[in-house]
């Protein structure tokens, strides 16, 4: 607690030792010595804000705020009080009763400088624009400093931004804002560039981008000073708008003068000529061109500009830059998507291209640089273009194997640049299988040739041929996938298990090695690879996904939960840190970052991770507690879990998975498209919504039992019973929807690149039969509430088909079971093979009947007082008190059995799987035809798959031994 | 190096919170160059303090990053000389940064930019566990502003981090 009064008051050192206590984090201690100062002063409030932190921080919530509100409704204007409470109420996530704290305060001191600007900053905390437009005026009133007025301007620029209505924004709002900062320019006052800045904001918005661009070239612009050409960047923006052609080709061909290697303004040179063009522009017949000068407006101009540029590269002493020479490429580009036969002017791109390599060659961006220019040469060129590039690859003499290698790291990387080259152009993957496995060995033997520049490399740095090594892995991906042949991919995983063991901080290897033993059905090696990785902050959004899209459905709880967390925590953390930068924004005058913050903090609200973590950690906490540590109504209160509530932003969720975390040089017909990510996560929300509409049918399962909790209970009596059960087949008719769109995306079986977004689990939970028999387990709920009104007596035809969706249940899961019947791992004529999608089954299964077991647990809960008042009846009557039970309850009771069997089969296959799996001697393995080195490091990536298949059975065996001890409760 | 998913070692990742804290208060000292295909090629970040009067405000360097892939391109020196530039526009009397004792390749680099090791800070750096880890060096490049140079005289005795600004 940093911030704290300045005037030194008696009451300042009698608190020290509380504050002391609680920035030790003796909370405890600090709430005894509060209360002792307490006995003595009464009415210091301070102590009693700062018990409540001490309160608040050992989880006594509840008390802590009814101690804080007796301070606040006194509504202290002491500091001390004041800080103390504003820090309890952001603990509390309350930060609008801070705004309420600084009202107060501001009504009884209305002349404080210090609680105005208190008062302004809690509603910037959240968000409340109008009034901090108003709170900003009152502080300017007391102290006429400009920062306050522009304060409030730049709060009126967030009401428009904010506003639904553009047009509230267009007409109000921001013409407001303008006439504010006029008013200030008019009178001179004008002080800081901050202010030159919103003003800036304020008319771009309007879209006056003549005036803005009179305030940017003006007196005022010479305000705008920090930023590195900030004037000219504004400038070009402006003139673009304005479509200002003459003007955007002098000044970006100005600027590209002063630095030709700033590729933005390579764009806007071209754009612009071809606009001039397209316009018959002609220069004037005498004066300047334009006001930023001379314009070129002809192809030739503009050819000559840019073999000028590279001309003065050539004749450089130092190091070309390559601006200049990607800008040739782009011309034509350009050029020939327009159809201009200039092109020519420029030579022949091949010819280019080879020139391109014979100077950056060397330099590890020359693959990114050409690749984005490949389609520049025809197809038949192709084996042409690479044959040249190899002509310019000093290699030494071939050796036995009959490879030449570089003798040095610059011949190193051209080589392997052309092997990049290759790779984009699709040369690899129109070899054939014998043709890619000797790819193979080449590229395996200039991995080993390389690692020799690399001997004394740091554990931190990557060895000069590791690239070699990664493409090498890729091919044998491609042979996989090609062939199906297993035994490519164990190669791929010795060959990047060797890559790892030379170079510890490759994040590649690390990125590939996780996803092919995703793909195998092995999590467990996945949870030391991701943690070497050492991803943090917002990586969890970017790159979490690898990790939680297989954890679970691998049957690793335990991890499962445990990545869940860690994404969570990133978020949960976001919300709180955003709003503090928020209001350093203001008071710096960065009002250009205000906007942005408030979208990136959007960004990461409405994150599709984000989102998927929140449900699936609940639906992992349920399939891992409920019932077992804690009922799944307790559970289900535990976590606040609301049937009602959807919290997930369906229409505006983001995206932000990085889909190219993974390095590929695959050409562009194989590249992740545009339309895969769209699909892809058009896919990833149907399944998050049958997800979330799982988790909350189980809430209001676990919510429509006999005593309606106590929160809800003003909501049941109000609308009765009966909004209960139009929520509860609302959700019903939701999911049915959701899985009929779910079957139409399975349908499609859509394949992405291997390197680009993994599929989820949709197709499999479908073809499983889980998605549909958790359906109808959730369906019975709506026949038990009928049930339920109705009684025993005079329901058999209701009692029957309850007794059949038993009936049902039972036989589809048994389905499911039957799918993953059948052998994890296999070794056949020497060779080990995985059968991932039986485990990913069995989990389906686990899970099912988690859920099945939780409707059959609600079913009790429901027959059982049923059934007692049914027998009391009876006995009045007397006569037929030895009759059947009813058929419900027969049927129930077979369902229990049953489902005592099926538990009792799962088991024992995963009993016969384990044994199975620990007795396969990986050790007689037939590797012996791979090199020695080679056979080892595909051993240690075979024991690592094994292993983990032995732990996601253990973890699914665990749970389901644990599930079946629940049966006994299903007595009735 | 895209920050949201770099994995290269020698590049540290921070939380939201530090990257928001400059671009509120020193927005122009943040500067990011891209590749012609989008690719992000480096990054540089600092930040301007120090008391006008005692001579010593100056430009920071607090961290500058260069992609793998697009190292050995010069980028980094041109990232550097614009923060130099930044930091003569608003008057500093130099530019400093800290820099791994063990860095040898970063220490080189910045004394080709003309870099010169001020003082070494003992213990600078921390492990995970925050243990002290490692001391660092305190490199300055006077500007134009400090025409003698005073502000890059080398201190005789290392200091410790409790005892720089």
């Amino acid at each position: 607690m940093a911030a704290r009064g300045h005037v030194q008051d008696p009451n300042d050192r009698r608190l020290r030792p509380i504050y002391d206590y609680l920035d030790n984090g003796n909370n405890k201690m600090a709430i005894q010595q509060a209360d002792k100062l307490l006995k003595k002063h009464k009415d210091l409030h301070c102590a009693k804000v700062l018990k409540a932190i001490g309160l608040q921080r050992t989880g006594k919530q509840d008390e802590a705020f009814t101690l804080a509100q007796e301070v606040a409704t006194l509504e202290p204007t002491d500091d001390n009080s004041l800080q103390a409470l504003t820090i309890l109420y952001r603990e509390m996530h309350r930060p609008e009763l801070v705004a309420k704290l600084y009202e107060a305060a501001v009504k009884k001191v209305p002349l404080s400088e210090e609680y105005h600007s208190h008062l302004f900053m809690a509603y910037a905390r959240v968000g409340e624009y109008k009034k901090m437009q108003q709170a900003g005026m009152a502080l300017y009133k007391i102290v006429p400093k400009n920062p306050y007025y522009f304060w409030s301007v730049m709060s009126l620029v967030m009401q428009a931004i904010s506003a639904q209505d553009e047009k509230l924004a267009q007409t109000m709002f921001l013409p407001l804002a303008e006439r504010m900062v006029e008013k200030m320019v008019k009178e001179e006052k004008i002080e800081a560039e901050a202010e030159v800045q919103l003003y800036f904001m304020i008319l771009e918005r309007l879209g006056k981008c003549v005036e803005a661009l009179d305030v940017i070239r003006g007196p005022l612009g010479e305000k705008l000073t920090s930023e590195l050409q900030s004037r000219e960047n504004k400038c070009m923006m402006l003139y673009q708008r304005l479509q200002r052609w003459p003007e955007c080709n002098a000044l970006a061909h100005k600027l590209l003068l002063k630095n030709p290697d700033d590729w933005q303004f390579y764009p806007s040179y071209f754009d612009s000529l071809f606009h001039l063009i397209d316009q018959s522009w002609s220069p004037p017949e005498e004066g300047e061109h334009c006001p930023e000068g001379a314009v070129h407006h002809t192809v030739a101009e503009v050819v000559r500009f840019v073999e000028e540029r590279i001309k003065g590269e050539d004749g450089k002493e130092s190091r070309s830059l390559r601006g200049p020479y990607l800008a040739r490429l782009e011309l034509i580009h350009r050029l020939r998507e327009r159809g201009c036969p200039e092109e020519s002017m420029l030579g022949d791109p091949l010819e280019l291209m080879v020139q391109f390599f014979g100077k950056f060659g060397d330099k590890p961006c020359c693959i990114t640089d050409l690749k984005i220019y490949l389609h520049l040469l025809s197809p038949d060129q192709h084996v042409q273009f690479v044959n040249r590039l190899s002509e310019a690859v000093p290699l030494g003499e071939r050796g036995e194997e009959g490879f030449a290698f570089p003798d040095d790291t610059k011949a190193l990387q051209r080589h392997l640049c052309v092997c990049q080259l290759s790779r984009a152009l699709g040369l690899h993957h129109a070899l054939d299988v014998d043709g890619k496995l000797r790819l193979i060995v080449e590229l395996k033997a200039h991995y080993r040739h390389g690692l020799k520049f690399g001997k004394n490399a740091l554990k931190t740095e990557l060895q000069f041929s590791d690239m070699y090594c990664l493409m090498a892995a890729h091919v044998y991906i491609d042979l996989w996938k090609e062939t199906g042949d297993e035994n490519m991919v164990w190669q791929g995983l010795g060959v990047l298990q060797e890559g790892l063991s030379h170079s510890a901080s490759n994040a590649q290897f690390k990125l590939l090695l996780l996803l092919l033993y995703c793909h195998l059905g092995a999590f467990e090696p996945v949870v030391d690879l991701y943690s070497s990785l050492d991803a943090k902050h917002v990586q969890h959004d970017t790159i979490g996904f690898l990790l939680t899209r297989y954890a679970e459905s691998l049957g690793q709880f335990a991890a499962a939960s445990q990545s869940c967390n860690f994404s969570l925590r990133f978020f949960h953390s976001n919300q709180k840190d955003t709003s503090e930068y928020i209001i350093q924004a203001y008071k710096y005058g960065a009002f250009e970052k205000i906007p942005e913050f408030i979208a990136l903090r959007n960004r990461l609200n409405q994150s599709l991770h984000f989102a998927q973590v929140r449900t699936e950690r609940m639906l992992l906490d349920l399939f891992l507690e409920a019932d077992i540590v804690l009922s799944l109504e307790e559970s289900v209160k535990a976590m606040s879990l609301s049937a009602e509530e959807d919290d997930i932003p369906w229409d505006n969720m983001r995206d932000n998975r990085d889909l190219t975390v993974f390095t590929s040089w695959d050409p562009k017909d194989r590249e992740l498209t545009a339309e895969h990510r769209r699909q892809s996560l058009e896919e990833e929300s149907v399944w998050l919504r049958i997800r979330s509409l799982t988790l909350r049918l189980l809430a209001s399962l676990a919510g429509s039992g006999h005593a309606p909790s106590q929160q809800n209970s003003e909501i049941a009596n109000e609308n009765g019973v009966g909004d209960k059960s139009s929520i509860l087949s609302g959700l019903l008719s939701q999911l049915n929807q959701t899985l009929q769109t779910a079957n139409q995306i399975a349908e499609k079986r859509i394949q992405y690149p291997f390197l680009g977004p993994p599929s989820t689990r949709l197709a499999p939970a479908l073809s499983s039969g889980s998605c549909q028999c958790q359906a109808a387990a959730l369906q019975l709920s709506v026949h038990l509430q009928e049930l339920e009104t109705v009684g025993l007596d005079e329901s058999t035809e209701l009692q029957t088909q309850i007794c059949n969706a038993f009936k049902s249940l039972v036989v589809q899961l048994q389905e499911i079971l039957n799918k993953c019947k059948g052998d994890l791992l296999d070794m056949k004529e020497g060779k080990l093979k995985t059968w991932p999608s039986l485990l990913e089954n069995l989990i389906f299964f686990v899970e099912t009947v988690c859920i099945v077991l939780w409707m059959a647990s609600h079913c009790a809960k429901i027959l059982r007082p049923l059934k007692t008042s049914l027998q009391k009846k009876k006995k009045k009557k007397k006569k037929d008190a030895n009759t059947a039970q009813p058929v419900v309850v027969c049927g129930f009771q077979e369902l229990t059995g049953s489902l005592q069997d099926l538990l009792t089969q799962a088991l024992e296959y995963i009993k016969g799987q384990e044994t199975g799996i620990t007795a396969l001697k990986l050790a007689s393995l037939s590797l012996d035809e791979y090199p020695q080195d080679e056979a080892s490091f595909m051993k240690a990536a075979m024991d690592k798959v094994q292993s983990s298949y032995l732990r996601s059975l253990q973890e699914a065996g665990d749970l389901l031994k644990k599930r079946a001890e629940t049966i006994k409760n299903l007595k009735i | 190096m895209k920050l949201s998913s770099n994995l290269d070692p020698l590049t540290e990742t921070y939380g939201i919170p530090f990257y928001l804290q400059y671009l509120a208060h020193w927005p122009e000292y943040f500067i990011v160059a891209e590749a012609p295909g989008g690719e992000l090629m480096g990054y540089i970040m600092g930040k301007a303090e120090g008391s006008v009067a005692r001579e010593e405000w100056h430009g920071h360097v607090t961290a500058l990053s260069v992609a793998p892939e697009f190292r050995r391109l010069g980028l980094a020196a041109k990232l550097m000389e614009m923060l130099e530039e930044i930091s003569e526009r608003k008057g500093g009397f130099f530019v400093d940064l800290f820099v791994r004792v063990s860095n040898q390749v970063a220490v080189n680099m910045y004394k080709r930019l003309g870099y010169s090791v001020y003082r070494t800070v003992i213990e600078y750096y921390s492990a995970s566990n925050g243990e002290p880890d490692e001391d660092a060096y305190d490199m300055r490049k006077a500007l134009s502003r400090d025409t003698e140079k005073k502000s890059i005289i080398p201190l005789p005795h290392p200091v410790r981090p409790e005892d720089i600004e």
